[in-house]
């Protein structure tokens, strides 16, 4: 470093010039953003998905959410027997599911959280509003955010793929471990 | 000593101009945002990284070389407003020339993100001033605001800057003139004498 500041001027000037021409006939790196869609990184965090009908409004990602940006209500139905004489049962019903984007910090721990698979990770971020009640995203604007989503990486090679079909009864993996073989790109 | 000097602002031949010209006028308006960015937090490093080569947001008419917001006519509000900011955000946004144009960017700056529950934080920076879009992201990307400013500048193609049009969307602010004394006036009043 030392030696180039005795060099003098004219050699410093000349290699900067000479670092201008290199760089003017490359081409500039910047990403044409309205026209070419950029390439995002795997596993963006852009927007929230909701897989509405995994939902069994258990609360745990309102729960867990540092925010508190996810509203969840629903209430109780009664199902009625499927065999005669047999018991009637209760099942939540989803009524809404909100996510406040406005609110939001995109830790992603609601979906880390959701036991049942119901929220995803989705690459887009083109939502900007110019009214903030519409950054509240009801649970209709959050499924359509479904198609958005990624395949799920590939497995590892040699990683078991689980040949029966569990049953009905005891579902140990949520996950169908059809792993697609394409890259996760948005 | 202070003078008062008249801010610019939008003038009455705005509404009479035929349309040819307001086409003309916005289309100047939409692609020469000089942008004043109000960094407050991490939101303004992707405010920076928007600004530079890579996604280099000049392209898009939006120019950050705005000596200061009388100069400028977006502000991008981004990261957190606390109360202790808020009167100069307010009062930077009182020197900046109508017709102006505010993107609030992040979630801080929306709605107080993950602050919303402390005690010095300005929920949201709508509380303030009027906002014209809200970019979502804790920090959004860089192409977040590039999406942003393309949806402020679909805004400003179809507006029709009448000063009953403003009024509507500034609300109480409208046409209030902010006086030089008022601007240029020390942020903190001096405590009263013998408290």
């Amino acid at each position: 470093m030392t030696d180039q500041d005795k060099k003098g001027f004219v050699p410093g000037l000349l290699k900067g010039m000479g670092t201008t021409a290199r760089a003017m006939t490359r081409h500039a790196h910047t990403q044409e953003y309205p026209d070419v869609s950029p390439q995002l990184p795997p596993r963006s965090r852009g927007v929230i998905a909701l897989e509405e009908s995994n939902c069994t409004s258990c609360m745990l990602c309102a729960r867990e959410c540092p925010d508190w940006c996810i509203y969840i209500d629903s209430h109780k139905e009664t199902v009625p027997p499927t065999t005669e004489g047999g018991r009637e049962r209760k099942e939540n019903v989803l009524d809404r599911f909100a996510i406040d984007f406005s609110l939001c910090m995109y830790c992603g721990i609601c979906i880390e959280v959701c036991p049942f698979d119901a929220l995803f990770w989705s690459p887009e971020f083109e939502y900007a509003e110019t009214d903030i009640r519409d950054l509240l995203h009801e649970k209709d604007r959050l499924g359509q955010w479904m198609a958005t989503v990624p395949a799920p990486p590939a497995l590892d090679q040699g990683a078991p793929v689980d040949q029966p079909e569990p049953t009905e009864s005891a579902p140990s993996e949520p996950q169908p471990a059809q792993a697609p073989d394409e890259d996760p790109a948005p | 000593m202070t003078t008062d000097l008249p801010l610019p602002r939008v003038g009455p031949a705005q509404v009479a101009a035929p349309k040819p010209m307001r086409l003309v006028l916005n289309w100047g308006r939409r692609y020469s945002l000089w942008v004043f960015n109000f960094g407050l937090a991490c939101c303004a490093i992707e405010f920076i990284a928007a600004s530079m080569a890579r996604h280099d947001f000049i392209r898009l008419g939006v120019i950050p070389f705005a000596p200061g917001p009388r100069q400028a006519d977006l502000m991008v509000v981004s990261g957190t407003v606390t109360d202790k900011m808020a009167p100069a955000i307010r009062r930077l946004y009182d020197q900046m020339p109508e017709p102006k144009y505010v993107i609030s960017f992040g979630a801080c700056s929306n709605s107080g993100g993950p602050y919303w529950d402390s005690y010095c934080v300005t929920k949201g920076v709508d509380q303030l001033i009027p906002v014209d879009v809200y970019v979502p992201g804790c920090p959004p990307r860089p192409e977040a605001l590039l999406q942003g400013i393309l949806t402020l500048q679909d805004r400003i193609a179809s507006e029709r800057p009448s000063h009953a049009s403003l009024r509507e969307k500034l609300g109480p602010y409208a046409g209030r003139r902010a006086s030089a004394a008022e601007v240029s006036r020390p942020l903190v009043a001096p405590p009263e004498a013998g408290t």
